[in-house]
């Protein structure tokens, strides 16, 4: 389980994360919600130590790990994996390089072992037979599924995902959060997932946290989020006329 | 109060990138592509100048010493104390400044913005370590090679207009290239070498590091790499010179 504890961040005067707490369970898909702008960002960065606090704690289980030292974080950092945005992976390597990358650096096993682990961790996200490919060379879509290949190659306790469907078409972006999800479960990791897409939140948002202007608005699972009377959330789940009706 | 802040961050940058590397194997692997990358991906460009400017040195010199009562092959001693004192050390350093400097600051700057850097981080690999300390070590190795065959085109490159133009029969300038030479030149040349690729390395690699924004701030921390690397070889070359050639 991961636990933010009173969590503060300003930038100049303005505070982008202001008092959050919130708890993320294990083997749940736990979203952070909000609009653009909203502060998601900077919690889900902070939360994997990117960006440093001003005040609050972020707890790994019972380790501390918003006033770690570097060296100690490092231990917990190869228990994370995590999708960035744009997928983040590394443009000189092939998708097997990519996904072997992790456990070239922090493994001993030999090249047989890890070429055996790649090829499992692509089979499992649907990316066969690219093995030599450039991520120049893959779709949206595909980049996204090599990169959770790489988040999950070590393994990992703690899954994070920075709007993993931003970008693809629904119906991939779609496919994508189906998939986290189904790791999330097989694999019983902790999975906080940023997203502002509704689709993903009634999908896979096994917990739902909302952040409206850096401050944590509500929190609930995602047959909740369409019940609820909190106003600002209410504004952003039914933002379209279309939505609006419906609801009534 | 900035230039203060930059100073420290630099330094602590170097501090995380001179730590031990997670993999020996990995750093090898890394350190042979940045050879490549850095070093002899810079052969041709090196080359081609240094004979010309060798050639051109030729020709000045010739130009400006009519007085006959100076022998011939001074010619070659001024253009084998212009190579190994200044042009094959200092001036193809500036040339790499350009070359070098300015793809390390776009790569890292590339990696910083697309989240590759934060990757490694999130990985529990230090990026500092794994993406900064190969290209210094290249360069460190490799650019005094450079500077080597430099010296040596641009003294083929005086010899062949000796040969072709008719400037100085070459046997004077053949003369003139080994009269009074002191090897202390050759270390003089080698350890400003050394000194500009830890420059050229670093600076351009903390510029392109700590990017924020898109590709036009890439372009910009490219830019600036180049100039401050330029202006710091400047300087540094008035220390060591002052230092190492009392």
């Amino acid at each position: 389980m991961i636990e933010v504890k009173h969590i503060f961040k300003k930038y100049e005067d303005t505070y982008v994360l202001n008092d959050v707490s919130a708890q993320f369970e294990q083997g749940k898909c736990n979203l952070i919600i909000g609009r653009s702008g909203s502060g998601k960002t900077v919690l889900l960065k902070s939360i994997v130590g990117l960006i440093d606090l001003d005040e609050g704690e972020i707890w790994y289980g019972n380790h501390l790990f918003s006033h770690m030292e570097s060296r100690a974080r490092q231990e917990i950092r190869q228990e994370m994996g995590m999708l960035f945005q744009g997928g983040a992976l590394f443009d000189s390597l092939s998708v097997e390089e990519n996904v072997m990358f992790p456990l070239n650096m922090l493994t001993g096993q030999s090249f047989r072992e890890k070429l055996e682990r790649v090829n499992f961790c692509l089979d499992r996200v649907r990316v066969s037979h690219s093995n030599r490919l450039y991520p120049s060379e893959l779709s949206g879509g595909m980049r996204k599924r090599v990169a959770i290949a790489r988040a999950i190659v070590l393994n990992p306790k703690y899954l994070f995902c920075d709007e993993p469907n931003s970008g693809l078409d629904p119906e991939t972006g779609m496919v994508i959060d189906r998939l986290i999800k189904e790791l999330t479960d097989e694999f019983q990791m902790t999975t906080i997932v940023n997203t502002h897409d509704m689709n993903s939140v009634l999908e896979i948002g096994d917990k739902v946290v909302y952040i409206h202007d850096g401050c944590k608005c509500w929190e609930g699972t995602r047959e909740e989020v369409l019940h609820t009377d909190n106003k600002d959330l209410n504004n952003f789940v039914f933002a379209t006329r279309l939505a609006k009706q419906i609801k009534g | 109060m900035r230039l203060f802040t930059q100073i420290g961050a630099y330094l602590l940058l170097m501090r995380r990138t001179f730590t031990r590397p997670e993999k020996h194997t990995v750093l090898y692997t890394q350190v042979m592509r940045e050879i490549e990358k850095v070093g002899i991906n810079s052969i041709v460009i090196v080359l081609v100048i240094s004979i010309f400017v060798g050639a051109v040195i030729t020709i000045q010199t010739n130009y400006n010493i009519e007085n006959p009562l100076l022998p011939r092959y001074l010619i070659g001693v001024t253009v084998r104390d212009s190579l190994l004192l200044e042009f094959s050390s200092t001036m193809v350093a500036l040339l790499l400044a350009g070359k070098v400097g300015s793809s390390i600051a776009s790569e890292l700057g590339m990696m910083r913005v697309t989240e590759q850097i934060d990757a490694l981080e999130v990985m529990g690999v230090n990026p500092a370590s794994l993406l900064i300390l190969p290209k210094i070590i290249a360069a460190m190795f490799f650019f005094p090679i450079l500077c080597l065959l430099s010296i040596g085109m641009g003294l083929l490159g005086g010899y062949l207009t000796c040969l072709l133009a008719d400037v100085i029969p070459p046997s004077d300038y053949i003369y003139g290239i080994q009269y009074a030479f002191y090897p202390h030149y050759i270390t003089y040349a080698m350890t400003k070498t050394v000194v500009y690729a830890l420059i050229i390395t670093s600076v351009s690699s903390f510029l392109g590091y700590y990017v924020e924004g898109g590709a036009v701030e890439v372009g910009k921390s490219s830019t600036r790499a180049v100039v401050h690397s330029c202006v710091l070889i400047i300087l540094a070359n008035l220390v060591l010179t002052e230092t190492l050639l009392q």
